[in-house]
């Protein structure tokens, strides 16, 4: 109970960090110990395999990459200068949802009967420290390959149109100063000059 | 293990989501609001996580890292996307970039 | 009593003969007019002559009575029972054909000299033909249908007619004055149409007479009066009567064909027609002959203050129509009907006349500034001082034998007063038919007379019809008229004067025998006053009447004593004779203003602003829509993701809400 009530408020703090700080990078900062808080959690819900992926993927990879984002976009401008704010009065709904929200949760919390029995540890007791325990890498890997396979394929293929929509994306040459006009010079200029080479 | 309530997991994750939902509708920077688009994810993933744990099933693992994978294809192309918009933007603010504007 | 009844086998092709020619002839000249030219008038003129030869040819198909009907009958189109159309050549109808073909043939005639060198030489005699054809339409048609067919058709010719001209603005207002006039009429006959189809189930005049004794009497006094309602406005009785004088407007020969002979008797005839249901409704009768008498009464009032020779025919015509009108109401119908038989003969040969003179004159046609015609125009006196005659109802001449059978009709059928007032129109007719014979014809010429002399252009007459004259160009140019001219006016001499002798010897004249079985008789009492004692004192008022005239207009021979006279009489003349008894300024406060007031108010207000309005007002919202759609694309992201969430708790909330996820 006191982990829980600890990672919980690391957890909340850190998010709430994440979303109010003044610059990205802090933001960062804030979103990587909400990571590791979680994978935390994960461990005491017996998801350890889950908890290390969550520290590979998110963190290693996902983290990095809004780093790399952030250094992208900070150079050569005054980094994450904002604009005038077009929608000064979106703040009022904003603020409704989520404090309403909240308050239901609250609520909920306290007022909604406990859903389902208690976790039993007796369940959990009968396969621990087998090499297929609950939450361990063998079982998921039973159940991912064979009960749920065709998810599995399925988000093969997300990650597989993804990959191909970054490179599309970002792995186009930027547009040539100076319009398409400019550009059709410079490539027929190119060809000449190729031609020219191939002539001597 | 934890003789925590279900109850209290599900209250968390909601926190944490709207949370996530404050981010995304508050703050202009575009990639604060992917990050809290992350704090969403995370949050439906601690709740599969629980209630896989509620009932012994291991689907809650396998969804939640299915999960994990999709965030993470989408954080890459959001942020790639965030890249183009904005490589040669004045400022870095996703209210300038209203060109839809009908 | 001989019905007409319908179905008899009797077929008559010659029928559709009489009735097409004038029709044939409209047409090929409507469609070759410019390459006719001249021929256009012997064309037309042949057409109807034909057509007139075949009447008198039909003589005896006309008056048989073979198989219990009178007359021969031609069906046309046979599809339902009861609503079959043909023709029928009956005795009335015969008249009828009779006159129309024949007097309208000398006018066809007359009119190749008349409207020589026009412009529209073709036009004139397609549309005279065409009226012709729509007159036979009107009186040989054996059932109500076909009969409301020409009543339209003839006053749509009255309106091309009158508005000939029509580069003359008054020409047009008049045309259109005179076919707005018979509309009002062409909605009470078809009502009465209507409810003759509707209580008899048939529209053929056999079978409506024949069941007309089941109507129950309010339905026939409304048929009556509906049917009335058309006869008024054809034949101008009160208080439709104002588009007569007019139409005038329109060519000579046209004011003698069908506002004297014909189109204006179709009234009489729809009477002498419908006499089984005018004779089944005594208070009908008694509308009619009191309309009938009232207007022959003002007819003739208004003629004594009338300087345009045409005018004062104009009213005279209504007022004998006024005649008819009377004895066909009353129940006299073979006097009335004869006096229309005299009246077509007398008043065509009175136009045509008068047309002579307007010709011979280069246009003018004020009598006030003619003057000792005598010996300028003989033969156009003799012709005038026959139809004056006539009209007079002098002893002998045609008019004197008809006048007399309407006037002692009334007292017959029991109406003093209009035999009263018949006699008293009879004096002031005189009065001024010779008042406008002495003026025109006697004395010496007044053609260069300045007009404010006469009387005309007085600043106290300013706004009154005769008061803007617009005949003082200069440069009248007269000319002798042609033959063709000449001749129709010596031929109808002859049935001016002679006509009436047909209906000498009462019940025996070939008249009545000509009759026989056509009309419905009531037995009646004896009159009060015998016929012969009506002669005398119709003939002495007749005589009075003349006097006067004579007294006024003849005596005073020389020329400045009749300026001065006709000077007096124009500035004296009363205002409510001037403004016609305010009959069109009434008709113009009550109808006229109102309908230019209704549709100032649509024009102006409820046409732009309510629905012009209304349409915008749609256009407007859609705009509006259009504009609060647009609204919700900001093309900010935020708002977007706003509406994302906000939708997403719709759903939340309706799950959590409405019983959880199914």
């Amino acid at each position: 109970m006191i982990a829980f009530v600890i990672l919980a408020v690391a957890l909340i703090a850190s998010a709430v960090w994440v979303v109010t700080a003044k610059k990205p990078v802090y933001s960062v900062i804030g979103l990587l110990a909400h990571f590791a808080a979680l994978a935390a959690t994960y461990i005491t819900l017996s998801a350890e395999f889950l908890g290390v992926v969550q520290i590979i993927v998110y963190s290693g990879a996902i983290l990095v990459l809004f780093v790399f984002v952030i250094a992208l976009l900070s150079s050569g401008i005054d980094p994450f200068k904002a604009g005038k704010d077009r929608m000064p009065k979106a703040a009022i709904p904003s603020a409704v949802i989520v404090l309403g929200s909240l308050g239901l949760s609250a609520y909920a919390l306290v007022k909604v009967p406990t859903v389902g029995p208690r976790p039993s540890v007796a369940a959990l007791a009968a396969r621990a420290g087998d090499a297929d325990a609950f939450g361990s890498v063998a079982d998921f890997g039973k159940a991912l390959f064979t009960v749920h396979l065709l998810p599995f394929e399925i988000t093969a293929l997300v990650l597989m149109v993804a990959v191909i929509g970054v490179i599309l994306l970002a792995g186009g040459e930027p547009p040539p100063a100076g319009g398409p006009k400019r550009a059709e010079r410079v490539r027929r200029e190119m060809r000449e000059a190729i031609v020219r080479a191939g002539d001597e | 293990m934890l003789d925590v309530a279900i109850t209290n997991y599900v209250a968390l994750s909601a926190t944490i989501f709207f949370i996530g939902v404050a981010g995304v509708l508050l703050r202009r920077n575009p990639l604060i609001m992917l990050m809290s688009i992350e704090l969403m994810w995370n949050a439906a993933n601690l709740l599969f996580l629980a209630f896989s744990r509620m009932w012994t099933n291991d689907a809650g693992h396998v969804f939640a890292f299915l999960v994990i994978t999709v965030a993470a294809a989408e954080a890459a192309i959001g942020l790639a996307i965030v890249v183009i918009v904005f490589r040669n933007a004045q400022n870095v603010d996703v209210d300038e970039v209203a060109s839809l504007r009908g | 009593m001989i019905h007409h009844v319908m179905g008899v086998d009797g077929t008559y092709p010659l029928l559709v003969a009489i009735w097409l020619l004038p029709l044939a002839g409209a047409i090929l000249c409507w469609a070759f007019g410019p390459r006719l030219g001249k021929l256009a008038g012997p064309l037309g003129s042949a057409a109807v002559g034909i057509a007139f030869v075949l009447t008198v040819l039909s003589w005896g198909a006309g008056t048989q009575t073979a198989g219990g009907a009178l007359g021969a009958h031609q069906s046309l189109i046979s599809w339902l029972p009861g609503f079959d159309l043909g023709l029928l050549l009956d005795p009335l109808s015969l008249l009828w054909t009779a006159i129309i073909c024949g007097v309208g043939f000398l006018i066809h005639v007359y009119s190749i000299g008349y409207m020589a060198g026009d412009r529209a030489f073709a036009r004139f005699f397609a549309y005279l033909n065409f009226f012709v054809f729509a007159m036979l339409t009107l009186v040989l048609s054996d059932n109500f249908v076909g009969l409301l067919v020409g009543w339209g058709l003839v006053g749509l010719a009255s309106y091309f007619l009158i508005g000939f001209w029509f580069e003359k603005p008054s020409a047009v207002a008049a045309a259109r004055k005179a076919f707005v006039l018979n509309v009002v009429g062409d909605v009470g006959i078809m009502f009465a149409v209507f409810a003759v189809a509707a209580l008899a189930g048939s529209v053929a005049f056999g079978d409506v007479f024949a069941k007309s004794g089941g109507f129950g009497t309010p339905a026939l006094l409304a048929i009556c009066v509906a049917l009335f309602i058309g006869a008024a406005a054809k034949s101008a009785q009160i208080p439709l009567h104002t588009w007569l004088p007019d139409a005038m407007e329109g060519p000579t020969p046209v004011s003698a064909l069908i506002h004297a002979a014909t189109m204006v008797t179709a009234g009489v005839y729809l009477i002498a027609r419908c006499a089984p249901l005018w004779s089944k409704s005594p208070d009908a009768q008694l509308l009619v002959g009191a309309i009938g008498g009232l207007t022959a009464l003002v007819g003739a009032i208004l003629g004594t203050a009338q300087w345009d020779i045409k005018r004062i025919l104009a009213y005279s015509t209504m007022s004998q129509i006024g005649y008819m009108i009377m004895g066909v109401g009353v129940g006299a119908y073979e006097g009335g009907v004869a006096h229309f038989f005299t009246h077509a003969f007398f008043k065509a040969q009175l136009f045509l006349g008068s047309g002579l003179v307007i010709h011979a004159l280069g246009d003018e046609q004020d009598v006030r500034k003619m003057g000792g015609l005598r010996k300028k125009l003989p033969f156009a006196f003799v012709a005038m001082v026959t139809g004056v005659l006539a009209i007079c109802g002098i002893p002998g001449f045609s008019g004197f034998f008809s006048k007399d059978r309407v006037i002692q009709g009334a007292l017959e059928h029991g109406h003093p007063w209009l035999y009263a007032v018949g006699i008293l129109t009879a004096g002031i007719t005189a009065y001024y038919m010779c008042r406008m014979l002495f003026v025109a014809f006697l004395g010496d010429y007044r053609g260069d007379v300045d007009p404010s002399d006469l009387g005309m252009r007085h600043p106290e007459l300013a706004g009154t019809p005769f008061a803007a004259d617009g005949h003082d160009e200069g440069g009248h140019h007269e000319h002798a008229p042609a033959w063709y001219m000449n001749v129709p006016v010596g031929l109808l001499v002859v049935p001016t004067v002679l006509a009436g002798w047909l209906m000498f010897g009462g019940e025996n004249s070939p008249w009545s025998r000509f009759f026989a079985g056509q009309f419905p008789h009531a037995t009646l009492p004896a009159a009060a006053i015998p016929e012969l004692a009506t002669t005398g004192i119709v003939l002495a008022v007749v005589l009075a009447g003349i006097a006067v005239a004579y007294a006024r207009y003849a005596t005073v021979t020389a020329t400045s004593g009749a300026v001065a006279r006709l000077r007096d009489e124009s500035i004296r003349m009363p205002a409510v004779l001037t403004n016609l008894f305010y009959f069109d300024a009434a008709i113009d406060l009550l109808f006229v203003r109102p309908a230019q007031l209704l549709g100032t108010i649509f024009g102006r207000l409820l046409d732009p602003h309510v629905i012009d309005g209304g349409v915008r007002d749609v256009a407007a919202a859609a705009r509006w829509l259009g504009a609060l759609a647009r609204s919700f694309q900001t093309g900010l992201l935020r708002a977007y993701a706003l509406f994302i969430v906000f939708g997403a708790l719709a759903f939340i909330a309706y799950y959590a809400l409405a019983g959880g996820a199914r």
